[in-house]
């Protein structure tokens, strides 16, 4: 080790003030196809809200809806209080592809944002950057261009990228679904270590029961279009979760109930 | 540091490549030993007639002429098709509006349009510009719009959610991301130009290596008509792997496949 030197104040971090997240009243539709009819729900600041669609609810449009990128045909998408846009700077949005810059090194990547929006010095974004980094496990691969990392590292740089940027709501989009088994069952771990340490709003969607049971507080069921929120079911596994959580004898008989009412809606889809 | 460190950069390694032009040499020996020189010269006739046009100072006057030409034409098309490629890149519309005509032009041979250009501007460098315009434009705007089109809508939507603005988002994303697009452009552009030059000068051209090339021809001279052939494939190749291959290898690393 070197010798300790004198060291410039470091950023600190830290979540901004968790979000309120409220989606009300919401209709959309393509032409000639209903895709969500008098959608509504709220995300409490802080709540790690999963939203559980089976294939063919409309993930991808409510994400679309949800980050601002397509506006609804009537109701509104709230954040804080003020109408949702992609620019929203307490949006955070981690895809379902990493969507990294190829030519930029995992430093810059994670570094974007704040260099967009001009905060701080160099000094003072590398550093930030590099914390962020960091906290994904990620400090070694600064350097690295995306095509040099795996698909998890890649995700969880990306991850980084966008917590860098302190949001005060988290969506997610699958994030983990392109990932193999194992990985993606450590980077949900992942996931539950940071936003424990962060405690942002975090809005995450998955078509995967296992998943969405053990990062909930509160799990919604997206009903086939054209639909809504088909159930809730309130998640009161203990935390902090680990392996051993996915054992509990709770999380079996959860497991059982939300595959009950998936199965349900794929039965007899709300009427039209 | 991924590789092995070399002593020696990749290009001097050795390899078969060596091989290829003493195999040329010696195949054009062998070859122009069956003819009297006057018909095809051995390659030391030829290093002679090079050093005679060397003394006489009109050596460098023929490499200007067609060099000058040819910069004039390749920098003209390049502003063009980046014009039009990113403009094309980006609307949908227009690039369906442009492409059929980027196709029909890039079908005719470019010196096919020579004549017309000699009509139009006159005998001078001018009407060969043109043509030199005319055989890079095309293909560099093609390109250009393909790499500019090809930009995911997932990495600009990343680039909003992270706060860029549309300014940012111009220069900050779709930039550096139709960079490999722009370099490879910049290579098929210039080897485009240089063919349509020589062709050019052949026809409507008092100066230049195709017009050395074409004079050669007319009175006889197979030296020089082998030097001027052999004066277009060093430039040529000396442009390729000094600038724009490199230029383009820079790129390969995070280029999308």
């Amino acid at each position: 080790m070197l010798p300790a030197q004198p060291k410039a104040p470091m950023p600190t971090l830290a979540a901004a003030q968790p979000s309120q997240f409220a989606v009300e009243n919401v209709d959309f539709a393509y032409p000639g196809h209903a895709v969500f009819r008098g959608l509504s729900l709220r995300a409490q600041p802080g709540e790690f809200l999963v939203l559980l669609g089976p294939s063919g609810c409309g993930k991808t449009t409510l994400l679309n809806l949800l980050a601002g990128f397509m506006a609804p045909a009537s109701g509104r998408v709230l954040l804080d209080d003020s109408p949702v846009r992609p620019e929203h700077p307490a949006l955070g949005y981690v895809f379902q592809s990493p969507q990294l810059f190829p030519w930029l090194s995992a430093l810059e990547n994670v570094r974007f944002g704040l260099r967009m929006a001009g905060r701080g010095s160099e000094a003072e974004q590398r550093a930030l950057a590099i914390e962020h980094l960091a906290l994904v496990g990620l400090a070694d691969a600064a350097d690295k261009l995306p095509h040099q990392l795996s698909g998890g590292m890649q995700q969880r740089v990306a991850l980084a990228r966008t917590l860098a940027l302190q949001p005060g709501v988290l969506l997610m989009d699958e994030p983990f679904a392109a990932l193999d088994a194992i990985t993606r069952i450590k980077l949900n771990e992942e996931t539950l270590r940071i936003w424990s340490q962060l405690r942002q709003t975090v809005v995450f969607i998955t078509h995967d029961i296992d998943e969405a049971l053990f990062l909930a507080d509160r799990i919604l069921v997206l009903a086939p279009a054209p639909g809504g929120i088909a159930a809730e079911f309130d998640i009161a596994l203990p935390r902090p979760r680990a392996a051993a959580t996915r054992q509990l004898a709770q999380f079996a008989h959860y497991r059982q109930q939300v595959s009950a009412c998936i199965a349900d809606l794929q039965l007899q889809p709300l009427a039209a | 540091m991924t590789s092995v460190n070399h002593r020696w950069p990749r290009w001097l390694r050795p390899g078969w490549g060596w091989l290829s032009l003493p195999a040329l040499l010696l195949g054009w020996i062998v070859v122009a030993s069956r003819f009297p020189a006057y018909v095809l010269p051995p390659p030391w006739d030829v290093a002679a007639e090079g050093w005679r046009w060397l003394q006489q100072g009109k050596l460098g006057e023929q490499l200007w002429a067609s060099l000058g030409r040819e910069l004039a034409g390749f920098v003209a098309a390049t502003i063009a098709a980046m014009a039009v490629g990113t403009l094309a890149g980006l609307y949908k519309g227009f690039r369906d509006f442009v492409t059929p005509l980027n196709g029909l032009f890039m079908a005719i041979p470019p010196v096919a349009w020579a004549p017309l250009t000699l009509i139009i501007f006159g005998i001078g460098n001018l009407a060969i510009i043109v043509v030199i315009f005319i055989a890079a434009v095309f293909p560099m705007t093609t390109t250009i719009q393909e790499g500019v089109a090809a930009i995911q809508i997932g990495a600009i939507r990343a680039a909003r959610t992270l706060g860029a603005n549309r300014r940012q988002l111009l220069w900050h994303v779709y930039l550096p991301a139709s960079l490999p697009a722009l370099t490879a452009a910049l290579r098929i552009g210039f080897s485009q130009a240089w063919r349509a030059l020589v062709a050019a000068e052949m026809i409507g051209a008092s100066r230049g290596i195709g017009w050395m090339v074409a004079m050669g021809g007319q009175v006889g001279n197979s030296a020089q008509v082998l030097l001027g052939i052999a004066l277009i494939g060093v430039m040529a190749w000396l442009a390729e792997s000094l600038l724009f291959r490199r230029l383009d290898q820079h790129y390969q690393a995070w280029r999308p496949s």
